[in-house]
């Protein structure tokens, strides 16, 4: 008993002890945090073109100067050269934002375009010896490589073999902007019986003839429905009506799945019913004058 | 005893957990009102240095670059670097921040000649793909002092150490001191030759230098005829070149070279060895040391696992790389040496200097100069002509023509090994011409 009143007494206390701490915890002055809001500098001719060519109009961020948290921390890079920036971006707008907006209106592409894109000036070099040309997350971020690199036509020191950077810019947007819009709308069920059973985890080791041969327009077309889907939407619309039709004509072997060239043309006939269909139903884009205004725009820019 | 314990137990509790000082930091001030003062504190060393600042990095791997930085208030700064002598001559104009990261941080935010070291791409800096130089652009800031900074890469570990400029160091980037002193990484540039001497004193020394690495490497005989080699890195300084560890050949020592100049009537650099001696590097037509068994070692090297050298540009000649033009054939990869390729009739066994074409994605010897088996005589290797395998293009007569004339030159080539896999082939001729093989 006399026990027991102690350890009542015990714990009346410790309650007092605990009780008695309570205080009016004051949180450090938060006026005042660095970075709070993000990084801030004194904005240049750059920031101002930004600001005035796609943030206020469309929503559209642009980072390029160095911020590794944003980027892969395993990779060796470098940020851009201030003079590819204008370039680059002005380029992104002529032959990817502008031929949707002509097509589907400035609303659509308001609400849709990720919105923030993120500037590297060297490629990511991977250890198998291959480098990545773009990144996208989410629908919303895409990271841009090899900036230093950019070179169109009207720039000095343009070669040919610069134009394969163009095109592969290119391709990665409009790769990462059909994920936004089959995100948003899907796209139909029979697309995905097309290629059924031949997607694999393999892609990677399969040549881009050779994932031809078996009906995907690449090799990365093979990883799933989806990636198969918007790689047939980037194709299409960085190599025009023309380079397509070139693409599928050039089919003449039949592929390592057991597909006849015969049945490969074919796959990729369907499959590009279907992204037209889609983009006509879904978003009410005429796809092959899309596909015009942006082959041009491309053209423009590589010869 | 153990009622006290029982009762002292809470009471220490209370009277621990009751410390009513708000105030639980052992700094003055909030965490943020610190990391402010710290970084205003470093924005105004960094602006306030009226001639900028004198920064010497050394990357990862052990290399020194200087470079000199005038930082301004609105996130922008001008640059000279000793890289080379564009970037040791124009100032450069880009982007920089502080930015509180868990340290204090420098970013060079946006392409300057800091980033040339740290750029992936090997074409840029002559790195490894991947890697670059291993080098930074982005550093904490480890200490202030009155006139120094000292910052630390983060992401490679380089160090950068930055001592406030006098107006005279500024005018020595400005008035081309660095670029002069650059010069002597360009001695190619200006002395044809393969082989390039040093004459200082009573000695002659070859001498080479790997500015990608920066490094000097010196070949030569002592006294008694034996053979040295010597390899160190160097320091570039407004005045000239500081080895790390100096040569010593016997009595004579060289720490620096300084003072630059090319005399074009010479054909030779004048410079001063050791702040004082007047010396010369000139061009050589033969090494200071001949690797007599370097032709037959190289021969023998693909021959015995019937293999082949190859060459990306063909032949270097008289300073210009790809001297026969062989890129501007289209689907051209690169050129061959094949020892014992095939069999002519009657058992000669020939070489083949083959030309590797892109056909439809796979690497193919498309046609090729045969030479007959090689003579291995005084140090060096000596081809004749046999005849040509396969059809020659109209596209690439010329290419094939020119490469196959120098290569058939009868006074033959010198091998110099320049890794266990790479050789350099060099015209016994003049040592004007040469081709740099790798296996």
């Amino acid at each position: 008993m006399h026990m027991k009143h102690i350890n009542i007494l015990t714990f009346l206390l410790l309650c007092c002890a605990l009780a008695a701490c309570r205080r009016d915890e004051k949180l450090d002055d938060v006026n005042d945090i660095p970075g709070l809001g993000g990084d801030t500098w004194a904005p240049g001719p750059i920031d101002i073109w930004i600001k005035d060519s796609l943030t206020t109009p469309l929503n559209v961020a642009v980072k390029y100067k160095w911020d590794q948290g944003e980027l892969d921390y395993t990779h060796t890079l470098v940020p851009p050269k201030e003079e590819k920036i204008i370039p680059v971006l002005s380029t992104i707008r002529r032959a990817w934002l502008k031929p949707y907006e002509a097509e589907a209106g400035e609303l659509f592409v308001k609400r849709y375009v990720p919105k923030f894109f993120v500037l590297v000036g060297s490629a990511s070099y991977n250890t198998d010896g291959t480098i990545t040309l773009g990144t996208a997350e989410g629908g919303r971020k895409i990271v841009l490589y090899v900036l230093n690199d950019f070179r169109t036509k009207s720039m000095a020191g343009y070669v040919p073999t610069d134009s394969f950077g163009v095109k592969q810019m290119f391709h990665t947007i409009e790769h990462e902007f059909g994920h936004i819009l089959h995100q948003n709308a899907m796209y139909p069920d029979e697309y995905k019986r097309i290629s059924v059973g031949m997607y694999t985890s393999n892609w990677n080791n399969v040549s881009d003839a050779d994932a031809r041969a078996d009906g995907f327009v690449t090799a990365y077309a093979m990883s799933a429905p989806d990636e198969d889907f918007v790689e047939m939407i980037a194709m299409m619309l960085v190599e025009g009506k023309q380079g397509f039709d070139n693409l599928v004509n050039s089919i003449t072997q039949p592929g390592p799945g057991g597909t006849t060239p015969g049945q490969a043309k074919a796959r990729l006939r369907q499959k590009e019913a279907i992204v037209v269909k889609y983009f006509a139903e879904a978003w009410k884009i005429n796809f092959y004058s899309l596909q015009t205004r942006t082959r041009t725009a491309i053209d423009a820019l590589t010869r | 005893m153990k009622r006290i314990i029982t009762y002292l137990l809470p009471a220490l509790l209370a009277f621990s957990s009751c410390r009513k000082d708000n105030n639980d930091s052992v700094f003055p001030g909030t965490t943020d009102e610190r990391i402010n003062k710290t970084l205003s504190e470093y924005q105004t060393a960094l602006e306030g240095a009226q001639f900028g600042w004198n920064a010497r990095l050394t990357t990862a791997a052990g290399s020194i670059y200087n470079f000199h930085f005038s930082f301004n208030n609105a996130n922008r700064v001008l640059m000279f670097g000793d890289i080379d002598t564009l970037t040791a001559s124009e100032r450069k104009e880009s982007s920089y921040r502080l930015k509180a990261l868990q340290q204090p941080a420098l970013i060079f935010d946006t392409y300057s000649y800091l980033h040339i070291l740290a750029d992936p791409d090997g074409s840029v800096n002559g790195g490894t793909p991947g890697e670059g130089l291993n080098s930074d652009f982005e550093f904490s800031l480890d200490s202030l002092a009155a006139d120094s900074i000292k910052l630390t890469g983060r992401f490679k570990g380089s160090k950068l150490v930055l001592k406030r400029s006098t107006q005279q160091d500024l005018q020595t980037w400005q008035n081309g001191q660095w670029k002069n002193v650059l010069l002597f990484e360009d001695l190619s540039a200006r002395i044809l030759n393969y082989f390039k001497r040093l004459h200082y004193g009573a000695t002659q020394y070859e001498i080479q230098v790997n500015k990608t690495e920066r490094t000097v490497t010196f070949t030569w005989r002592d006294g008694a005829g034996t053979a040295h080699q010597h390899t160190t890195g160097y320091v570039v300084n407004n005045t000239g070149i500081q080895l790390t560890n100096p040569l010593v050949n016997g009595a004579s020592t060289i720490n620096s070279f300084s003072n630059f100049s090319w005399n074009a009537g010479a054909s030779a650099f004048t410079m001063n060895v050791n702040g004082a001696t007047p010396s010369t590097i000139a061009g050589a037509i033969a090494p200071v040391v001949l690797d007599v068994q370097a032709p037959s070692r190289w021969w023998n090297f693909v021959a015995q696992q019937d293999s082949y050298w190859a060459t990306l540009n063909g032949f270097h000649v008289n300073g210009v790389d790809d001297a026969f033009k062989l890129h501007d054939i289209s689907n051209f990869m690169f050129l061959v040496f094949w020892p014992r390729f095939g069999d002519a009739g009657g058992g000669l066994i020939y070489d083949l200097a083959g030309w590797v074409y892109n056909s439809g994605g796979t690497a193919s010897i498309e046609f090729g100069a045969a030479f007959e088996p090689p003579t291995f005589t005084n140090g060096k290797v000596i081809f004749s002509w046999l005849g040509t395998l396969g059809d020659v293009p109209p596209e690439a007569e010329d290419p094939y023509v020119n490469t196959a004339i120098q290569w058939s030159d009868p006074l033959g080539y010198y091998l110099v090994q320049t890794s266990p896999t790479t050789y350099d082939m060099v015209s016994a001729r003049d040592a004007k011409a040469w081709i740099t093989w790798e296996y």
